[in-house]
């Protein structure tokens, strides 16, 4: 599967992963902003947002009536479509490729929602392996901390198609730390690399740099 | 929300324990299956079973989009085949299981093989594509109605008066000239179909002969699968 292999595309493919609030999409504008003041061509592409598809899932999602599977399958059209449609055509031309959010977001959404472990990586086997994965990691406690300054999570945000709990919050809860830890043991599996949330914006995005810095000289 | 179809397990496939039964109709474009669909569930209400009949790509929540696209010839392999993934979990969610557990007879027009056909041909991954649909419910019965290209590619063209762009394999560029196109194509879905005859059960019945006679042979098939006494006669066409 295309999954575990390193393309040979003359373009870069970076994405971060991470829970909502994590900081991940500040530092992926951030690293953007670098980029192109060195004169670099960058694509940005993010979960959910293909021309396809997207539409059908905000509307598939306000009736509440989506089981975990279509959810996956539609999840997975929308990244194929913005796959074929952006990222590779991109690569292909020698671009830079940030993605907010990747492959890596439906198997720990998935799996927290009962999806088989095995049948969503599976789906998502098609999908090129990034240059560069990184896992914005937030400890339980501090985001569910920040969950509860939150607005009141949405249904399928919450996980409450998942009869966790009647309580929006307590049931956000209990699913948010599911997929925290479905991110953390993806770690070893797929060879994230990690930024810890401890850190000021400053030091992360200079960690950041540093180690994108890194993985384009260790490729040529 | 609980349901039975929520984790998808791969291809190791499980019987339903539903009261209902599961009839699959299969082949390739042209074979006659709605008319059989049709003339079978009107004998199966004759003879006082609950009909539910469901077509390939006919969600609510995902047909129109496959539409869409497809008229503006904008789908790759991998879409077209996650799009039409997605339409019978949608189905099978809000047609199919409920109709099962509530003990009705259910006819589905085409099902995962037609995918396993169309994606294959259009190169996608063999294995991928079953393990794709490892979540949907597996059949009690599947009759591929089989026949010969040469008298299929002739009803098709009468039939429809002109050639599509996806039934003739047009979006994957096998020819310009349309009509050896759409050959080509439709015969490398039924040598799709040839090779899922062994590896799964289907009942193969010669679809090019009269359609009383291949009813008869559908009949007998059910007849014996609801283990009960039919009249395999009632409500033929001639």
């Amino acid at each position: 599967m295309r999954l575990q292999k390193k393309h040979d595309f003359p373009g870069k493919l970076f994405v971060v992963e991470g829970v909502d609030g994590s900081g991940k999409s500040t530092q992926l504008d951030l690293l953007r902003n670098w980029l192109e003041s060195k004169g670099e061509s960058v694509i940005f592409t993010e979960w959910n947002s293909s021309n396809l598809i997207s539409k059908t899932i905000k509307q598939a999602k306000r009736s509440n009536t989506l089981i975990p599977v279509t959810f996956s399958i539609l999840h997975a059209t929308d990244f194929a479509d913005r796959l074929e449609n952006i990222i590779i055509p991109a690569l292909k031309a020698g671009l830079f490729v940030l993605a907010d959010r990747y492959c890596y977001t439906a198997f720990a959404r998935d799996v927290s929602r009962g999806v088989d472990k095995e049948w969503v990586r599976n789906l998502y086997g098609f999908s090129i392996r990034p240059d560069g994965a990184f896992y914005f990691q937030v400890p339980v406690e501090v985001s569910l901390e920040r969950i509860n300054n939150m607005r009141a999570p949405g249904f399928y945000e919450a996980g409450m198609d998942m009869g966790l709990s009647t309580d929006p919050r307590e049931s956000f809860r209990i699913f948010q730390s599911n997929i925290i830890n479905e991110y953390d043991s993806m770690i070893d599996e797929f060879g994230f690399h990690v930024m810890p949330a401890t850190k000021t914006i400053h030091e992360q995005q200079m960690l950041f740099r540093k180690k994108v810095s890194e993985l384009l000289e260790s490729d040529n | 929300m609980q349901n039975e179809n929520t984790s998808p397990r791969p291809p190791e496939r499980v019987k339903h324990e539903y009261p209902g039964k599961l009839i699959v109709i299969e082949g390739t474009d042209g074979v006659g299956r709605s008319t059989q669909t049709e003339l079978l569930k009107n004998w199966l209400a004759v003879e006082g079973y609950g009909v539910t009949v469901t077509g390939w790509k006919s969600s609510v929540l995902i047909s129109n989009v496959i539409e869409k696209a497809k008229s503006k010839n904008a789908l790759n392999t991998i879409t077209f085949s996650l799009l039409y993934a997605t339409d019978l979990a949608d189905r099978l969610n809000s047609i199919i299981v409920p109709a099962l557990k509530a003990g009705l007879m259910v006819i589905c027009d085409r099902y995962y093989y037609t995918a396993f056909a169309r994606d294959v041909v259009r190169g996608a991954d063999p294995q991928w594509v079953r393990k794709l649909y490892g979540f949907a419910v597996e059949p009690d019965l599947v009759f591929y109605l089989k026949m010969p290209l040469d008298p299929l590619l002739r009803r098709i063209i009468t039939t429809r008066g002109s050639l599509d762009f996806y039934e003739s394999g047009r979006d994957i560029g096998m020819s310009t000239d349309l009509y050896q196109s759409f050959k080509l194509y439709q015969s490398q879905i039924m040598f799709e179909y040839e090779q899922m005859m062994g590896e799964f059960p289907f009942v193969v019945v010669p679809a090019d002969e009269t359609p009383d006679k291949i009813q008869r042979c559908l009949r007998q098939h059910v007849g014996k699968l609801l283990d009960r006494a039919t009249n395999p006669e009632a409500m033929l066409i001639s």
